[in-house]
């Protein structure tokens, strides 16, 4: 009885049974990207030429017999952050437009070894600072549900392209709900792996203690599958140790496993998103999950941590963009001190200063006491907090966002007022935690609601697993209107 | 804490961006409430921290072995400016 | 007024490894431009530090050479401030956690100047600045370094010296630095305040960035000294401030304005984890560290004999110290073999990089061998020091420089006939020196020597013709 929803199982199936080639399938993708992404804005570099020669490689070897590796021949995207040898790589932002790297990430590398299809760079916010990707220098990608909404951010293009059907799947970035909270205003499955699983190698600093790389897909077999591809130890990055695999374990039954609702959590839920996340914890209950509610009062915390110490890594990150090396560079200027002020006055935008500002501020003599060294206390408050909890339940269940997505432009004008919408997501990269987003109905607009399940440190087989239960028991109800990739 | 205008000048000096007296003050009432944001945290008392790293690893090391350094064309490719194989900085531009 | 001297050391010292601290380029001196460079030491974006194993090895090796504690636990942190020589806009250091602390070096006047700790870092790149532009290679760039800080217990520009040479010769005996002050691999940061003598507070202080070399070093500090002691004796504050020396002005001047406000903002680098030292791995760096110059120095003048200022000359520098070793081995007298080094050979080794390489025409078994055919009695002093000439100029062992029958010198009666001959034929000579100069019976000597071969008894000879010129009378 294998009913599989994995996009990339399907793809190797048809291409290993020629029913269709690499070259063709990567044209239909590629011919679908030219004819929507001018409204999506989902990509912001194409790359025909990269991923048709590659298809190419991989039609031969289909030809000549040869056994296809798990992701090869797949179409995919990286996000705008992910380095890529020979390809503008600007993390959409003015002050790395003309960047093309001199090396790849880990994980690209990883990808081209299996002959993954690469289709080109997608969206997100600037330096990955946003919730909506409207920071963008390219503007913000479209959420395919309704185009006068955002994608959400900041891996906006990614989920854009996953949801939208321009891709198989999508690498996104995490620092504090970059994958997951797009993956839900997109409806459709975003995973943040354990910090350390997944190499940085290569991908552009946000905030280094928080990033990590991790899919965009259509279902969780194939969020587990490129999980189970790129989580292996990189000696390019000494934090990195690899992860376990999680493909193998996604049926196995789920009775008896304890899932944590903690309060926290649901303060400040919009009503119908609530209502959705209820309606998953009695489809787990009716699973034969074992529901058990808890409290975490350090969560609340966690927006203004998070914003201290991300902004604190950031600001040091971010210094070395000076117009000397890479990047823009002003045109005019009277001395080599104006000339870096003045490439990063313009190079970089208000979000990006502003976070900049304010990492400095926290990091600075007089400040650090109150405000970076604090927060750092309260990490580890916040990470004992998660190890407690963990002994009582195996997994927590939560909304991804409070909410669902919002109009385009509507990014509420009040920086500290948008932060809000990653009150949910923020934890777990405080605590280097594993979660997933999968979608979970729609609210009263008819837009995605995401459920979030997370884990404990490198448990991504079980978080992952018991995605994959609730995905089986709901899906031929919620899943409406993402079909199952390109129409062939 | 209160953020002043003065002080905005200042960190924008240490993060070496400039700011123009048109945005300052802009900068200065969004700055503000960022830093009061961050503020609800300095009430909360903590113990002292035990906190390490986010990721438990000890003696991540590499051996002291030579690779081949990259091509100083691929090294300078990027840059806007070079001369002679060093990056330059004109004087003014 | 009198003013005592107050002041400590920050030192860099540059480490031998083969690689980078954080990746794989060559350390290699030299080199054209941005040819030892890679995305993770030019800093592109999304690049990250790997650690040098071998780099914390030196670093704890230098603690324990200089009788530090070895922190169990320590990380590494990022010191940030933009400048063009600084790829990533920040250094990766140490800051609050060194991996040494609390240790000494002791001076010859028995004062130890405390060191506070020593910490890895990686080196800068280089500018050059011609003609308003500015050029920027980063070979140097992730060089590593260690920092040794030391306390501010230096009392007299000699001290501050004697501290430097010390730290030079034990880093070098370790063999983790070249320590070449003029290839930069050894820099000092000076510290300078004065106090009226008999004060215990410290007074208000200046640091004189980069000194790399020794004179430039004393020069310095003995212009800093004096333009404080003027700034105090007329009333007037000494600010704290950075300084440059300025060579050809021999001067000091204030560095204000190019790094304006210094504020590094440390914090962990999150890109590294923690370095533990265990107590089996620094026991293990204790067990190879070599004996170190002023144990061995005590040594030489305790258990050998040598007077001080030989067994000093000797240890300064390492392989000097194995060569007398080597060439000590079954010698009844070592001095004898000392000064064979420090008289002949020492000639042939000029300046401080010769003396560091030590590359000599013979090996020590050589300068043995010869040593102990005098222990022996077959040979005399004189013959030791012409063969030994020889020998340095071919490269060739005392036995193929000198026959059966040049050894054990000469008889009596060859002796007898050798002077009289040389008193016979030199009858100027003989006046001369019966005239009163002494020199002519050098001369006369000479001769000697010459027709025996340099195997007649100099002090013999010399008594014999005194004997004869004075019968000539």
């Amino acid at each position: 009885m294998e009913t599989t929803y994995s996009q990339i199982k399907r793809i190797s199936q048809l291409l290993s049974s020629k029913q269709i080639s690499c070259t063709e399938l990567t044209q239909k993708y590629l011919e679908k990207i030219h004819a929507e992404n001018p409204v999506l804005n989902a990509y912001v570099k194409v790359t025909d030429d990269v991923a048709l020669e590659t298809a190419k490689a991989v039609d031969q070897r289909i030809q000549r017999g040869d056994h296809l590796l798990p992701l090869e021949g797949v179409p995919m995207t990286l996000k705008d952050n992910i380095s890529t040898r020979n390809i503008e790589t600007t993390c959409c932002s003015k002050i790395l437009s003309g960047y093309t790297p001199i090396y790849d990430a880990t994980v690209w590398e990883l990808l081209q070894n299996q002959n993954t299809v690469l289709l080109g760079k997608t969206n997100m916010d600037e330096f990955a600072m946003g919730s909506s990707c409207e920071t963008s220098c390219f503007g913000g990608a479209k959420n395919p549900h309704n185009t006068d909404y955002v994608a959400g951010g900041s891996s906006g293009g990614g989920a854009s392209a996953v949801a939208g059907n321009l891709a198989a799947f999508a690498l996104g970035s995490d620092t504090g709900g970059s994958i997951r909270q797009p993956a839900s205003f997109c409806g459709i499955v975003g995973l943040k792996p354990t910090y350390g699983s997944v190499s940085r190698y290569g991908l552009i600093a946000y905030a280094s203690s928080f990033d990590q790389i991790g899919p965009i897909t259509t279902s969780v077999e194939d969020a587990a599958l490129v999980y189970d591809a790129i989580s292996l130890q990189d000696s390019m990055d000494s934090t990195c140790r690899g992860g376990s695999p999680a493909s193998m374990t996604l049926m196995d039954d789920i009775k008896g496993m304890k899932i944590g609702i903690v309060k926290e959590y649901f303060a400040g839920i919009r009503d119908d998103v609530r209502a959705q996340i209820d309606q998953a914890i009695q489809v787990y209950e009716s699973l034969g999950a074992q529901i058990v509610r808890l409290s975490m009062p350090e969560i609340k915390y966690g927006l203004p941590v998070y914003y201290i110490l991300a902004c604190a890594e950031a600001s040091s990150n971010l210094g070395r963009y000076d117009g000397i090396r890479y990047g823009y560079k002003t045109a005019h200027y009277n001395d080599i001190n104006e000339m870096v002020r003045k490439t990063r006055s313009e190079g970089f935008g208000e979000e990006v200063k502003h976070r900049i500002l304010l990492g400095t501020y926290v990091l600075s003599a007089g400040y650090y006491d109150a405000y970076y060294k604090k927060a750092q206390n309260l990490r580890g408050m916040i990470v004992r907090s998660f190890q407690n909890t963990f002994q009582n339940c195996d997994v927590i269940l939560a909304p991804t966002v409070p909410m669902t997505a919002f109009q385009s432009g509507s990014a509420v004008k009040d920086p500290v007022e948008t932060y809000q919408t990653d009150l949910c997501t923020v934890p777990v990269n405080i605590a280097g935690l594993p979660a997933v987003s999968i979608p979970c109905g729609f609210d009263s607009k008819g837009l995605p609601v995401g459920l979030q399940i997370i884990g404990n440190s490198f448990c991504e087989a079980t978080i992952l697993n018991a995605a994959y239960q609730y995905e089986a028991a709901t899906r031929t109800e919620t899943f409406q209107a993402v079909n199952m990739g390109v129409q062939l | 804490m209160s953020i002043t205008r003065e002080d905005i000048l200042q960190i924008a000096t240490l993060a070496k961006l400039s700011v123009d007296e048109s945005e300052l003050e802009k900068l200065t009432k969004d700055m503000s409430e960022m830093i009061s944001f961050a503020d609800t945290i300095s009430a909360v008392s903590t113990e002292a921290s035990d906190f390490d790293n986010i990721n438990g690893l000890i003696n991540v090391m590499r051996e002291d072995v030579v690779e081949e350094s990259f091509d100083r064309d691929e090294i300078l490719r990027n840059a806007e400016n070079q001369d002679e194989g060093y990056f330059l900085v004109k004087k003014r531009s | 007024m009198k003013y005592e001297l107050v002041s400590g050391l920050e030192t860099h010292v540059e480490l031998s490894t083969n690689t980078k601290i954080f990746c794989s380029c060559t350390t290699e001196f030299g080199g054209e431009q941005n040819t030892h460079c890679c995305p993770i030491c030019i800093g592109l974006p999304g690049t990250l530090p790997k650690l040098n194993e071998k780099v914390v090895d030196y670093a704890i090796m230098a603690g324990l050479a200089t009788n530090c504690e070895i922190s169990p636990i320590s990380k590494m942190d990022r010191k940030n401030y933009c400048y063009p020589d600084l790829p990533k806009a920040y250094q990766i250091s140490q800051y609050d956690m060194p991996l040494c602390k609390n240790g000494y070096i002791e001076l010859s006047n028995g004062r130890k100047i405390g060191i506070t700790r020593i910490h890895i870092e990686e080196d800068a790149g280089k500018l050059i600045h011609q003609r308003g532009n500015t050029y920027v290679d980063y070979n140097r760039g992730g060089v590593p370094l260690i920092e040794i800080v030391s306390e501010p217990d230096i009392r007299s520009v000699e001290e501050a010296r004697e501290y430097v040479e010390k730290l030079q010769m034990i880093m070098r005996y370790i063999g983790v630095s070249d320590c070449k002050m003029q290839e930069g691999s050894l820099r000092c940061d000076v510290n300078i305040s004065l106090r009226p003598v008999g004060q215990e507070e410290f007074g208000t202080r200046t640091e004189i960035k980069n000194m790399n070399s020794f004179t430039y070093m004393e020069k310095a500090m003995r212009y800093e000294i004096s333009r404080q002691a003027d700034l105090l004796d007329s009333g007037e504050a000494i600010t704290q401030e950075t300084l440059r020396y300025l060579v050809e002005e021999d001067r000091t001047e204030s560095m204000r304005g190019k790094e304006d406000a210094n504020d590094y903002r440390y914090f962990r680098e999150p890109d590294l984890v923690t370095i533990e030292v265990s107590q089996e791995k620094i026991d293990y760096f204790r067990s190879i560290l070599p004996e170190l110059p002023d144990p061995k120095r005590h040594r030489y003048v305790e258990e050998l004999g040598l007077p001080e200022t030989d067994a000093a000359m000797l240890v300064k520098y390492r392989k000097i110290a194995e060569y007398f070793e080597a060439a000590c081995q079954e010698v009844s007298n070592p001095k004898v073999v000392a000064n064979c080094i420090i008289g002949q050979v020492f000639r042939r080794v000029e300046n401080e990089t010769e003396k560091e390489a030590f590359q000599i025409s013979i090996p020590p078994q050589y300068l043995r061998d010869l040593v102990l055919l005098l222990d022996q009695g077959k040979i005399k002093m004189n013959l030791l020091k012409s063969t030994l000439e020889k020998m340095l100029d071919t490269g060739k062992p005392a036995s193929e420089l000198i026959s059966e029958s040049d050894m054990g010198g000469i008889d009596e009666d060859t002796l007898h006939q050798l002077c009289s001959e040389a008193i016979a034929n030199n009858p100027n000579a003989v006046a001369d020196y019966l005239g009163g100069k002494e020199k002519a019976l050098k001369s006369l000597l000479g001769h000697v020597m010459k027709n025996s071969r340099g195997r007649a008894d100099a002090v013999e000879a010399e008594k014999l013709l005194i004997q004869l010129a004075n019968e000539t009378k």
